[in-house]
This record gives structure tokens, C-alpha cells and sequence, in this order.
């Protein structure tokens, strides 16, 4: 009798240590591959202002489209990191900067450049595309760690430790006219 | 680049899966990276060189379909090794939930990880039931592709999160190229339509075919129907009335370079497919070649023919709209013409250089700034062999 409660005790103890060691093994793979995604973004959104800079600067648009990119551009590339909330308005005002600038007549003048326009616009496509991807890799990759953060057991035994709940990036970034294909 | 990919379904025979793991990976070698294809094949298959055989492969019943599956505790201790002897950047898993070589390999890599999901009808219930065991594993995936909208929309609902959508490759050239054959051309008094595929599948649409074909061997009794594919004709042809039968040529399982030799020849290539495609990649194949398509409308299809701008459509299972749209498409030349030149514009749009530079971007995206694919260690492998060994000592 006394022999099995302490059998079913241990047996018990090494249940919930597996547990603990088990689910803070996977909110850490998950914590990891959110950083790493929220790194990406960072170093393309930075590409992607570079890129929109360089566009600006090509003297292929007229000197109004090219002071706002260059505004949005700046703007994007001093924003500071920390603060995701007035990052996000930065980068969807930018987003709507290239939106402006390139309506139909600055698009067949920039690909009729085939020497500057049509490899800077080439860059600025590229490195929106990867905007795009980078951001939705980052969302999935928050909503995978909220949706493990929000149940009982994890909760329960703090084993997100002091990681701070991370959150979707939620900007504009579709820019229709520069996809291939259609 | 080192790339890794992984493909569920056995290379011994020919479906959706594998020919674009297959294109995939000699895109990216003629583009110079490096390639390794992890997949199940029977020992005596000739493979390409880059493909590594994960072992036997035996045909379950999966997902509306028979596919060729391999796992148990050999396959995954060789795909273990693949992992490691491998140092990818980057290991692109195709169908992960698919009870193969891809939930071993996904439970085998530790670092940047790309899934494609191609299919549409993911079975929710197995889903559901294997949850708690899938679930930490599908976390690893850092880049999910969905093939279409309709796949995509299977990953958010049963998965959550979302998905890139890539559509499949093609290499247009290979099809476009393709010469005609006289024997499989039509002429006026006998003109020629196609079918393509495994005959005795019911989702291929065999039955609603056998069913049209009356209708229109009414009007016009010199057709000839073309049939390649794997199957047995006999049980075919049972099921048809005596001229039906008599009127269809079965050619059998045919090589790439016949199929598309057929689809150039051909006056109407018809898929009368009823469910289960996400994409339809051999109406892009068909559109190459220059055929004329008459496809079902089911919403992959649709999207695939833009609505029916580059292709006929009937309606989906109705064998009497089907012999309508037949007798129509046969009676019309500068129509057949018509829907071939926009269905090779079409074709363009799906060819593989356009294809996969959208998947290198998301090889790129993932692996910016990361270390290479290994397999696990420290504590957590510990934990997983430990699981593994006795997940394995359990089943025996």
C-alpha cells in the first residue's frame, strides 16, 4: 500500500517534470524563432527604405514624388526600433509614399530606364516582396507563442518566465502594381 | 545555397507532389545551389542523383486517394542522417502533416524550416486527433506556402496563422516545344479529345467522362478519346456502353515528352475532374502545350483558366453539360483557336522562373541572418530521442 503511493508519487514528479522541461524547451524554440523573425523584418524594412532612397535619388521621377519617398524613407530609417507602434505608422506611410509615387505614367517611365529606372524599381519591388513575407513569418511565428502562452498549465507555472508577451506587426504593406504577374 | 527538400510521396510514381519537389529542385541546381531531395522509393527506382532514398514506400489510403507513404523507425533514422550529413540552409518540407518522410523530417530539424502546403482536403479529424503530437513540431516552421487559395485557406482554418501563396511551376518551354503527333492529331471526320490521369480514381472524373461520351458519339461517331494514364482499361471500359468503349485508345502510363505530345496534338484536352484539386497543374501543362482545355469548374480550375477566359469550363459532375460543351468546342475551330492562344498566354504567368524566385525569396526572408539547419541538441534532443526510442520500444 505504502510502496505504490510512493511508486504513483514519483511517477507523478517525473510526469510534471517532463512537463515543465518539455513545454519551456518549446516556448523558448518559440521566443527564439519570433526574435529571429522580428530581426529579419527589422534588417528588411531598413532594405526597404535604402531601396526606396535610392529611388528618389535616380532622377527618373519628378523632383515633388522624389522628396516625399525620400521623406518616408528617412523618416523609416530613424524611427526608433523600440516604440512598434509609431514604427508601424512610419513604415505604412511610407508603403503609401511608394503607393503615390508610382501611379501608371512614373511606373512606364521608370521601366522604359532600362540603365537606372527599371533595376532601382526592380530593388524597390524585391525588397517590398520581402517585407511582405518577413512580416506574415513574424505574425505567425506571435500568434504561435501567444496561443501556447495562453494555456492553463504554462500560465499556471510562469514558464514564459519574464519574456514579454510579443506582438504582430500590423502595417500596410501591399503594393499591388509592383507584383508580377498580373 | 544548400536546400534541402522533402517529399512524402514516393518517387515510383508520378503525381502533383513530386514532379514540383522534382522541378523545384533541378530549378534551383540550374540555377547552381545545392540540392538534396529527401523522399520514400522502392531500391530498384532509378533516381535522379539528387534525390535520397528515405526507403520503401507501401500505397495507404490517404486523403481521398492511394498515395505511397514510408515511415516506421528505419525511415526515420535515415532521415536523421540526411539532416545531419546534409548542413542545409534551409529545409523546405512539402505536405508536413502528410504521415511520411515530412513529419519525421520536421521532427528531425532544428533551424530554418520552409512547409508547402499543396493539398486543399486536409482530413480535420486526423488533424484534430493527432493535434497535441503535431502541434509543437508544426511550430518550427518558420515560412508556411500554400500552392493555392483553397490550400491556403485549409492551413488558416485548421492550423491558424497564415500562409504565402506560390502557385506550382511550369517549364512552359518543355511543353510549348512539343511536336505534334499525326496518329493522335484529329481530323474533321475523326477528331481526337484527351484524358489525363489515373483512370480509376473517381475524383479524376472517369465516370462523368464514360457517362458524356453517348451524347456525343451520337453526333459525332468518328471520335476518338485518348486515354494515358496508369489503371486497367478493362474495368474502364465495363462500366461504359459498347460504343463508348469501342471509341476510346488506351496508351497507357506515358512518358513526360508523350504527354506533352498528346496535349499539342489533341483538338480538346477535357479534366473532368468532381473534387480534391487544389490546383490543377496539368491544365497549365495542357495550356502550354497549346491545347485546348475543357475543365470542370471546380474554384482551383476556375481560378487557373481566369474565370474561363483561357479554357472552356462545364459544369462540375453534369455529363450532360459535359457532351454540350464537347460537341460545342469540336464544331468550332476559331473557338479551339481562340481559348489556345490565351490559354499559352496564361501559361506564362505559372512558368517555374517566375515560380521559384518567389520561393527563393522566401528561403531568403527565413534564413537572413540565421546559422544553418542542424539536427537537435542539447537538452531538447535529449528529450525528443528519448521520446522516440520509446514511442518506438512501444510499438513493437
Amino acid at each position: 500500500m505504502d510502496r505504490s503511493w510512493i511508486v504513483g508519487g514519483i511517477a507523478m514528479a517525473v510526469l510534471i517534470a517532463w512537463y515543465v522541461s518539455y513545454g519551456a524547451a518549446r516556448l523558448d524554440r518559440l521566443h527564439a524563432r519570433v526574435e529571429g523573425a522580428l530581426s529579419v523584418l527589422d534588417a528588411q524594412l531598413v532594405r526597404r527604405a535604402e531601396a526606396t532612397l535610392e529611388l528618389a535619388n535616380c532622377g527618373a521621377l519628378d523632383a515633388a514624388s522624389a522628396l516625399l519617398l525620400a521623406g518616408a524613407a528617412t523618416d523609416s530609417i530613424e524611427a526608433d526600433t523600440a516604440d512598434q507602434t509609431s514604427r508601424e505608422a512610419i513604415e505604412s506611410d511610407l508603403t503609401q509614399a511608394l503607393e503615390l509615387a508610382l501611379g501608371e505614367e512614373a511606373l512606364r517611365r521608370l521601366r522604359e530606364d532600362e540603365a537606372v529606372g527599371a533595376p532601382v524599381l526592380q530593388r524597390v519591388a524585391a525588397a517590398n516582396q520581402r517585407v511582405e513575407l518577413a512580416r506574415r513569418f513574424l505574425n505567425d511565428a506571435v500568434t504561435d507563442v501567444r496561443r501556447v502562452r495562453r494555456k492553463p498549465g504554462v500560465r499556471l507555472l510562469r514558464l514564459a518566465g519574464h519574456a514579454e508577451l510579443p506582438q504582430t506587426f500590423e502595417i500596410d504593406d501591399e503594393l499591388p502594381m509592383l507584383v508580377r504577374g498580373t | 545555397m544548400r536546400i534541402g527538400i522533402v517529399s512524402p510521396y514516393s518517387f515510383d510514381v508520378p503525381g502533383g507532389v513530386q514532379l514540383h519537389v522534382r522541378d523545384l529542385a533541378e530549378h534551383f541546381i540550374s540555377k547552381g545551389h545545392h540540392v538534396s531531395v529527401l523522399a520514400p522509393a522502392d531500391d530498384d527506382t532509378p533516381l535522379p542523383d539528387y534525390v535520397v532514398n528515405a526507403g520503401r514506400a507501401v500505397p495507404v489510403h490517404y486523403n481521398g486517394s492511394v498515395a505511397r507513404l514510408s515511415f516506421g523507425p528505419l525511415t526515420a533514422a535515415r532521415v536523421g542522417r540526411w539532416v545531419e550529413a546534409g548542413r542545409f540552409d534551409v529545409v523546405h518540407i512539402h505536405e508536413p502533416v502528410a504521415p511520411s518522410v515530412s513529419v519525421l523530417a520536421l521532427w528531425a530539424v532544428d533551424g530554418p524550416i520552409v512547409a508547402t502546403f499543396h493539398s486543399s482536403n486536409l482530413r480535420s479529424r486526423a488533424m484534430q486527433a493527432a493535434y497535441p503530437l503535431l502541434r509543437p513540431s508544426l511550430e518550427k516552421i518558420s515560412a508556411r506556402i500554400a500552392v493555392s487559395e483553397d490550400a491556403r485557406r485549409t492551413v488558416t482554418t485548421h492550423l491558424g496563422g497564415d500562409a504565402v501563396v506560390i502557385p506550382n511551376g511550369v517549364f512552359v518551354e518543355r511543353f510549348a516545344s512539343a511536336k505534334r503527333r499525326p496518329d493522335w492529331a484529329g481530323t474533321p471526320a475523326r477528331p481526337t479529345i484527351a484524358f489525363l490521369g489515373r483512370m480509376e480514381e473517381p475524383r479524376k472524373g472517369m465516370p462523368v467522362l464514360s457517362q458524356a461520351l453517348p451524347h456525343v458519339l451520337r453526333e459525332i461517331p468518328g471520335l476518338r478519346i485518348l486515354i494515358a494514364g496508369p489503371g486497367d482499361p478493362s474495368s474502364v471500359r465495363e462500366k461504359m456502353t459498347k460504343e463508348a468503349a469501342a471509341a476510346c485508345e488506351f496508351l497507357g502510363p506515358v512518358s513526360d515528352q508523350d504527354k506533352a505530345r498528346l496535349l499539342a496534338s489533341v483538338d480538346v484536352y477535357v479534366a473532368p475532374n468532381t473534387g480534391g484539386e487544389s490546383f490543377g497543374i496539368i491544365l497549365i501543362e495542357a495550356m502550354s502545350a497549346r491545347a485546348t482545355v475543357l475543365a470542370s469548374n471546380l474554384p482551383a480550375f476556375a481560378r487557373v483558366l481566369r474565370g474561363g477566359e483561357a479554357g472552356e469550363m462545364f459544369h462540375n459532375e453534369d455529363p450532360v453539360d459535359l457532351a454540350r460543351t464537347i460537341l460545342a468546342l469540336l464544331r468550332d475551330p476559331i473557338r479551339r483557336e481562340q481559348l489556345a492562344v490565351a490559354g499559352r498566354e496564361r501559361a506564362n504567368a505559372f512558368d517555374w522562373s517566375v515560380v521559384a524566385e518567389d520561393v527563393m525569396a522566401v528561403y531568403e526572408t527565413v534564413i537572413f541572418g540565421t546559422s544553418s539547419v542542424r539536427a537537435p541538441s542539447g537538452p531538447d534532443s535529449r528529450w525528443a530521442r528519448l521520446l522516440r526510442t520509446g514511442r518506438n520500444s512501444g510499438g513493437t
